[in-house]
């Protein structure tokens, strides 16, 4: 319990405070059956215009000032009994029926009390009759709420703890005997020092105030949810609201982040570029030295050759061309694993690998695109430029497909391997990230592979050998992963201690020998 | 993943607010003689065992027992007084118990839960006052002449009086 002006002290910026007024049970998503509920309690606690099922237009307030908090001279008119500062996404009453026990014991008490005609055991019961009649006068009331959320730092970096301070005030004029409010926090952000969550009464006008702390992950998340579930005195009946509030927004976007240049294979387009390939012209790798043709540049005559025995040769060298790259990242549900406890999972360091090897891509001159097997469409053409590294370093920062949590539906190889093949150049070679934990994704790899997009596989390894079963997934993985090279893919197999450059190191001095 | 765990289980606190109220109950069993104290100071260990451990069951039972050795007490010959407040310390130390076991389930130990659960057990105890003086009020100079099994119908007809009324 704390005074609304004190709470904006412990922050340092204060970003984000904002007020809606919603009338209860005017929402799409309120479930039917609460307007039953509502109906059934209305008698006693409901507005008309809830028990009828009438909407009324939402009231939108936004405090430019955040630091002041006037709650009790709130939309007092409108709801009196509503949950307002708030769309109420779903109500639930319900019945605790934790009297009932008393009540049974009660008239065991009494009968007791008769048969054994001990008076002080029938006055017993009377006591019991009076909880039960406690129990039964009132219901859980319907708040009136109004909710402010403060983030110590909305654009941190990967890994800072942002504090977030919830001060939920009683808008109403009917104080709430017990409130008990837990926060929505997005599960791919983990809490480290807690609770989100409290529990209180609240007179009209008084707040609570509680705040957390979570650790910042790559990733746009909204704080916009709480769930606040409200009791009568006696908790015989309690109402959970689930609610949503002005979301309070967290995007971290990892640092611009590149590796050492990434090994290609010889796959390319007509521009000049970094990739040395077979054909010959110029450049600066020797390859050859041929006869002289009329119209050949001077500068590449083999003038020690000429000086030898007055025969004009030209040297060859390889040329050096521009990759078209599409990174493909493998987001199926089956892609969300990882070894142990702690840690990113492989989709999380797919990820992780996909921002560093485009960085360094683009570094280097190439064309670098993104796609990705996902729920949702993700697809960035292979481009240059500095629009272009903005754009993917966004992308791969705040997609909500990319994110660190499993995707809710499966996702279909095929259609989504049919789409990406129409969409890749013909000169585009593929990088693909992915774990590698099942047949389907070798399957992706090889079919790209002969329809004519070399395919390097970036592979980060989740696998553990601490018991039979998990030693029994790691060498199924490596099998396939042998499979793959000896069908000419590259494959990186990046081990869980490894960082990504070491990788590619071992894997280029693997591949130059 | 690394970071706070959430502790689904009550605080001291809440298990010395049900601890006072229980310990009313033991008091009031003692005019019953050493049966229905030990009896009621059985129950009263067990249902704090119970909120320790965040376990409604236990809290259940152990509030059952402690009733159990008010009932006895009030069988072996304790007054009027005794029995009464004892049943409410027992029913108030129930109540703050199971409160707060379903607080740490919602909110976890380590919030603030002080206001509310003191708020919860004053009302609790309150209503048990009020009630239990009303239950001696009715004693002192209620209709003495009346059949005990008559006084008990009517107490029926009162409950199901209050719960009809809010259906």
């Amino acid at each position: 319990m704390s005074d609304p002006d004190t709470a904006d002290d412990a922050t340092s910026e204060t970003v984000d405070s904002t007020d809606t007024t919603v009338p209860d049970g005017g929402t799409d998503t309120t479930p039917p059956e609460t307007s039953a509920a509502d109906a059934a309690t209305g008698g006693r606690s409901g507005s008309r215009e809830r028990s009828t099922g009438v909407r009324e237009p939402a009231t939108v307030r936004s405090e430019t000032d955040p630091t002041e908090t006037e709650p009790a001279e709130e939309d007092g008119d409108v709801s009196g009994d509503t949950a307002t500062g708030l769309t109420v996404r779903s109500v639930t009453t319900r019945r605790t029926n934790r009297w009932v026990g008393v009540a049974g014991l009660s008239f065991l008490t009494g009968g007791l009390g008769v048969a054994t005609s001990t008076r002080p055991l029938l006055l017993a019961a009377v006591v019991g009759v009076t909880y039960l009649a406690y129990a039964n006068v009132s219901s859980a009331p319907a708040p009136s709420l109004s909710v402010t959320r403060q983030v110590s730092d909305p654009m941190p970096e990967p890994g800072d703890e942002v504090t977030v301070t919830v001060t939920v005030t009683n808008t109403g004029d009917r104080s709430i005997p017990d409130m008990r409010v837990v926060e929505q926090v997005p599960d791919a952000l983990s809490v480290v020092e807690g609770p989100a969550r409290a529990a209180t009464a609240l007179r009209p006008g008084a707040a609570v105030t509680f705040s957390y702390t979570v650790m910042a992950r790559r990733g746009e998340f909204d704080l916009d949810g709480l769930t606040v579930i409200v009791r009568n005195a006696s908790g015989s009946e309690e109402r959970e609201y689930d609610v949503g509030t002005a979301p309070t927004t967290l995007t971290c976007v990892p640092p611009v982040d590149a590796t050492e240049a990434v090994p290609l294979q010889a796959l390319t387009s007509p521009y000049t570029g970094r990739v040395a390939t077979d054909t010959t012209g110029s450049g600066v790798e020797f390859a050859s030295v041929r006869e002289y043709q009329h119209g050949d540049p001077l500068s590449r005559l083999d003038w020690n050759r000429y000086a030898r025995d007055g025969s004009l040769a030209t040297m060859e060298f390889r040329e050096e061309r521009m990759a078209t790259v599409v990174l493909l990242v493998d987001l199926r549900p089956a892609a969300y694993v990882q070894s142990g406890e702690d840690g990113p999972n492989a989709v999380e360091r797919s990820i992780d690998a996909t921002h560093r090897l485009f960085n360094s891509l683009l570094d280097t001159g190439d064309r670098v695109g993104i796609a990705a097997f996902s729920e949702a469409d993700i697809w960035l053409p292979p481009g240059a430029g500095p629009t272009h590294r903005a754009e993917a370093r966004h992308l791969l920062a705040t997609h909500p497909a990319l994110s660190a949590t499993p995707p809710a539906e499966r996702v279909y190889v095929r259609p989504a391997l049919r789409l990406l093949v129409g969409r890749l150049p013909d000169d585009a070679q593929v990088v693909f990230c992915s774990p590698m934990v099942d047949t389907a994704a070798a399957y992706v790899a090889r079919r790209l592979h002969v329809r004519g997009h070399p395919v390097t596989v970036v592979s980060p390894d989740p696998t553990r050998r601490d018991t039979v079963g998990r030693t029994l997934a790691s060498v199924e993985r490596s099998n396939r992963l042998s499979d793959l090279r000896a069908s000419g893919l590259r494959v990186i197999d990046w081990a869980d201690d490894e960082s990504l450059y070491e990788a590619l190191e071992r894997a280029r001095r693997r591949w130059s020998a | 993943m690394t970071g706070y765990e959430l502790v689904r289980r009550p605080s001291r606190r809440s298990v010395a607010t049900a601890g006072a109220a229980g310990s009313f109950a033991v008091a009031a069993s003692v005019p019953g003689g050493p049966t229905p104290t030990l009896i009621a100071l059985a129950g009263v260990v067990a249902l704090l065992a119970g909120v320790w451990a965040g376990r409604h069951r236990i809290v259940d039972g152990g509030a059952l027992i402690a009733f159990g050795g008010v009932v006895v007490a009030a069988l072996s010959g304790a007054g009027a007084m005794p029995v009464v407040f004892g049943s409410v310390a027992a029913v108030v130390a129930w109540d703050s118990g199971t409160n707060a076991v379903t607080l740490s389930d919602q909110v976890g130990g380590g919030a603030d839960t002080a206001r509310v659960e003191m708020l919860h057990a004053l009302f609790s105890a309150a209503v048990g006052v009020v009630g239990g003086g009303l239950a001696f009020v009715l004693f002192r100079f209620g209709p003495t002449r009346q059949p005990v099994t008559t006084l008990f119908v009517l107490l029926l007809a009162a409950a199901v009086l209050v719960v009809a009324l809010n259906r």
